[in-house]
């Protein structure tokens, strides 16, 4: 089973409810964690592991074979990144920065100019998690800096944790509702979305669960930090959108101290209200998977 | 001479330059002979719609208009590398309208 973290907003809470629910799920269980929060990716940092297993993600970097090229411009036109510049004299010129790795321009030259080299815009970690009954193994992607293309390096780490064998995977994606997510999200059997009770949660829990359903993602609702402000807009939009809301995790001073603690709370404060609706959720996820 | 000006809004001579390049919708080109204005139009600016590289298809759309010059509040590193690249000058000035940015040719 596939079951994404997701929620729009930044901040909201996606990859703490992300690293408790492996640690909960895990229990009797081959779990892995993706980490598709490529520019940021910090689930490591919340469950106090290390980086490990690095492995470099490349993508197809195009070069022009001068004494092939008829300075067509071909090249240039096809290129949906603007990555490919073409001189007065007619000569093609690449800014590497822009370039996806797309290999438009390789399919569209009709001299076969355009040679195939490769970069690395990102790497992809593997790391064993043992934390107090709790394994797992946790995939992490991230953008190498400067590079602007997140998608390649989200897939390359989706491909990697869901090369592992495992009875859940457990995906974080980064905020937003862009490309980056929702390469994240796809193929998921369940997406959780996590927001808040403020306008703004309120705005872009409505913006992720019209990627889901466009997507065919069934999607529960979780409501953090519950108790900061008015959530009828958040039960309304969940009942608009066929979305449950699977849990509240209310706003408390545990939480805080967990997270400072750098340890799941449903680890470190098992007791605590903030665990307790954590681990009501885990178990219908687990309810789910049978 | 052949030059360009980005602007936001199209007022001919009077268009004020705007304060960037690859995001400006539209370019007033103006050719010159000497300090004369022999011809004025205006065409839209492919980068101001681009997802991504919006500098690179400013420039593209200023080489493909067979421009010599180009003025802008602002250029970034993208579109200094590209104008370097194919050999367009840069005028760095804007608020000011068309007509007097003439003048810093």
């Amino acid at each position: 089973m596939i079951v994404s973290v997701s929620g729009g907003k930044g901040g909201t809470g996606k990859s703490t409810v992300a690293v408790n629910l492996a640690a909960l799920l895990s229990r009797g269980r081959r779990l892995v964690l993706a980490d598709l929060d490529v520019e940021d990716p910090n689930d490591h940092i919340l469950l106090g592991v290390g980086l490990e297993r690095e492995e470099p993600v490349n993508v197809m970097l195009p070069f022009v074979d001068y004494r092939r090229c008829t300075k067509c411009g071909v090249c240039g036109k096809v290129c949906d990144t603007g990555a490919m510049l073409i001189s007065p004299q007619g000569v093609p010129f690449l800014i590497p920065r822009l370039c996806s790795g797309c290999r438009a321009c390789y399919f569209a030259c009709p001299e076969g100019a355009i040679v195939e080299g490769g970069r690395t815009i990102a790497y992809t970690y593997l790391t064993d998690v043992s934390l107090d009954g709790a394994e797992f193994e946790l995939v992490t992607g991230s953008l190498r800096e400067g590079e602007e293309h997140t998608p390649p390096a989200v897939l390359a780490a989706k491909e990697r944790a869901l090369s592992l064998d495992a009875d859940v995977h457990l995906i974080d994606t980064s905020a937003g509702t862009g490309n980056s997510v929702a390469t994240a999200v796809d193929g998921s059997d369940l997406l959780i979305a996590v927001t808040e009770p403020t306008p703004l949660g309120l705005h872009d829990l409505g913006l992720i669960l019209r990627v889901a359903e466009e997507l065919g993602i069934e999607s529960w609702v979780v409501i953090n930090r519950a108790g900061l402000g008015p959530e009828d807009g958040h039960v309304r939009l969940a009942e608009e959108r066929g979305a449950r809301v699977a849990a509240r995790i209310p706003y408390s001073r545990e939480v805080v101290e967990s997270y400072v603690g750098g340890s799941p709370i449903v680890l470190s404060r098992p007791g605590s209200e903030a665990a307790r609706a954590l681990a009501g959720l885990a178990a219908m996820v687990e309810e789910v998977m049978g | 001479m052949r030059a360009a000006f980005m602007v936001e809004e199209d007022r001919g001579l009077d268009s004020v330059v705007s304060s960037r390049f690859g995001r400006a919708p539209l370019i007033v080109i103006v050719d010159l002979e000497g300090s004369e204005v022999r011809g004025i139009r205006t065409v839209e600016n492919p980068g101001a719609r681009a997802g991504s590289g919006a500098a690179i298809r400013a420039v593209q759309k200023l080489v493909d208009e067979g421009v010599q010059a180009v003025a802008a509040g602002a250029f970034g590193p993208n579109a200094m590398t590209a104008l370097e690249e194919v050999g367009i000058r840069r005028i760095q000035v804007s608020g000011v309208p068309v007509s007097e940015a003439l003048r810093s040719l």
